[in-house]
């Protein structure tokens, strides 16, 4: 029990991260990014390829942000000045980084298993135990990742990338450059979801070219369970629930396991959890009108 | 000053559905001036005001603002100096953010938006003065979420953001018509009130004759795309709703003998 909990608690955190960059682009900007499914990976393989190569933990995180971001960037390019929709310009870079990922690892998968990885350093540098290596490690990375992202969010280019999503036409009549806003906005999010990758890959060992798949459902369903919970009164108090929804979403994952279902049967039991989230406030309605 | 030299927009131009909504307009607006703008439904006032605003590009002529040609400027870099409020109280402003950071957006109008904080002890109460200008209470409800607020309040809340730095013109596109009558009265005042203090050169939409004669020193017919009446000063105090009206019609009637002849219906 105490097992399932501290693995959900680690899951939780490095995932969280990948649920706040999601958070940015759903809700902050209203941008449905699909990027997501191809820029998490993306993180994984450039972390995995440097770290497999004996390079530094670190900076292959560092790496991977940056990695992240080019992509969100070109999202933001497809969208902003090729007119391409936001739906769209998404999957086509989600498809694009397919092949790049491949290219990036070389093969459809990278093993960590014999390498060094941040982890690694800090057993052997700081005397950390592998078990509260990958917590530790995960608490201050989303604690300083949470702390610069609120922060940012409360700054005038915050405001002004706040104000891109949430209400564009006035946004540009007080001279933002929404365009300018929105490819920040993704290359924000993309950085941060390929940083997760990156710490993901350490913390599980390998990167696999299949594991971006439905990354942006799993990030939305953190996002939606912890608004549910939590609301979104403040900045802080939203990105704090979508750190929440993450791990509750994968408390229930691992429960869902351990009831019997089969590691296979997650994409479908998210989609419906989703599914179920997003329909609630339309049904709750349907109910007060039958009702009444 | 703003000068428009033979302005003209064309809609859906070669084709059947070809719509001439602005043509050849010639029209100073001098600094510090209010003019209210009237006209029919399609007559061109609102597309008047999106040229000037940089909404679309035009098909012919120039605009020129304190002699600078902004014919070019794309809609953002315009709206560092020019002011809007439209008609639907939703528009003007950000609907998730609270007051206080809906008034730090405008206060940035036409800086550099950088790392500072949005918000800080001394601009809550610089903008706690701004709210109680306006008299509604606001200034004690700054961290509420406009979107909680009435239609009156937001729209109050948008004039106080289109003219919170000073904008070179103010383009108020039928702000009041979606307001119940007390609260179009309690808007105009405070865009008068806002207007004459801060000396704000102003094009107001409306298709009330009496806020029309009342507010502003010029008011500008328009019909079919041009501007078909410009008064001011001595001759606009003297205008009455009646006369105005009388005016309106002849344009108006003007327009559907026009549109008989086209189909031919005269005998």
């Amino acid at each position: 029990m105490l097992n399932l909990f501290l693995t959900s608690a680690e899951q939780g955190l490095v995932f969280g991260i990948m649920a706040l960059g999601v958070y940015i682009t759903f809700k902050v900007l209203d941008f449905p990014d699909l990027t997501v499914d191809g820029s998490f990976p993306l993180g994984a393989a450039v972390a995995s390829i440097i770290i497999f190569n004996g390079g530094n933990p670190f900076l292959a995180l560092v790496l991977s942000l940056m990695a992240g971001m080019i992509a969100g960037f070109i999202t933001g390019f497809l969208n902003t000045r090729a007119k391409i929709s936001g739906l769209l310009a998404g999957i086509l870079t989600m498809t694009a980084l397919y092949s790049i990922n491949l290219r990036v690892m070389g093969q459809a998968n990278v093993t960590l298993l014999n390498a060094k990885t941040m982890f690694t350093y800090l057993e052997e540098v700081l005397g950390i135990p592998r078990r509260w290596g990958f917590i530790s490690a995960f608490v201050v990375a989303v604690v300083v990742v949470k702390i610069l992202l609120d922060s940012f969010l409360k700054t005038q280019l915050g405001f002004a990338l706040r104000a891109t999503g949430n209400n564009p036409d006035m946004a540009r009549s007080l001279g933002i450059n929404t365009d300018a806003m929105k490819t920040l906005g993704l290359s924000m999010s993309n950085g941060l979801v390929a940083l997760s990758g990156g710490l993901v890959a350490q913390y599980q060992g390998f990167a696999d070219i299949g594991m971006g798949i439905g990354t942006v459902v799993a990030g939305l369903a953190s996002v939606i369970i912890g608004e549910m919970i939590i609301g979104e009164r403040s900045v802080g108090l939203a990105t704090f629930a979508a750190l929440l929804g993450s791990f509750i979403y994968r408390l229930s994952i691992g429960i869902a396991l351990r009831l019997g279902f089969a590691a296979t049967d997650l994409k479908l039991l998210t989609t419906i959890l989703v599914i179920i989230a997003l329909s609630t406030p339309r049904i709750k309605n349907l109910l007060r009108i039958a009702s009444s | 000053m703003l000068k428009l030299k033979n302005v003209s927009k064309i809609f859906n131009k070669g084709t059947v559905n070809e719509n001439v909504a602005l043509s050849n307009i010639n029209l100073e607006i001098y600094d510090g001036d209010f003019v209210s703008i009237i006209g029919s439904n399609g007559a061109g006032k609102s597309t008047l005001l999106n040229v000037i605003a940089g909404v679309f590009p035009l098909d012919e002529g120039s605009i020129e603002l304190d002699d600078q040609d902004i014919t070019r400027l794309p809609e953002y870099e315009r709206a560092s100096f020019i002011g809007r409020v439209f008609q639907d109280p939703l528009m003007g402003t950000a609907p998730s953010m609270t007051i206080e950071e809906n008034l730090s957006l405008a206060l940035c109008r036409n800086k550099k938006r950088g790392l500072k904080w949005g918000l800080n002890d001394k601009l809550r109460k610089e903008f706690r003065v701004k709210l109680a200008e306006l008299g509604l209470g606001l200034e004690n409800r700054m961290n509420t979420k406009v979107k909680l607020l009435s239609g009156g309040q937001r729209q109050a809340i948008t004039l106080l953001i289109a003219t919170m730095v000073k904008p070179k013109l103010l383009l108020l596109d039928e702000h009041t018509a979606a307001l119940d009558p007390s609260t179009v009265r309690l808007i105009n005042d405070l865009t008068e009130e806002i207007v004459l203090q801060k000396g704000i050169t102003t094009l107001m939409i409306t298709h009330n004759m009496e806020y029309a004669i009342k507010m502003g020193n010029r008011l500008i017919m328009m019909d079919g795309g041009k501007v078909v009446l410009d008064i001011r000063g001595a001759d606009k105090a003297l205008l009455t709703v009646d006369e105005l009206v009388d005016m309106f019609e002849c344009a108006a009637r003007k327009k559907f003998d026009d549109d008989r002849i086209m189909l031919g219906l005269t005998s």
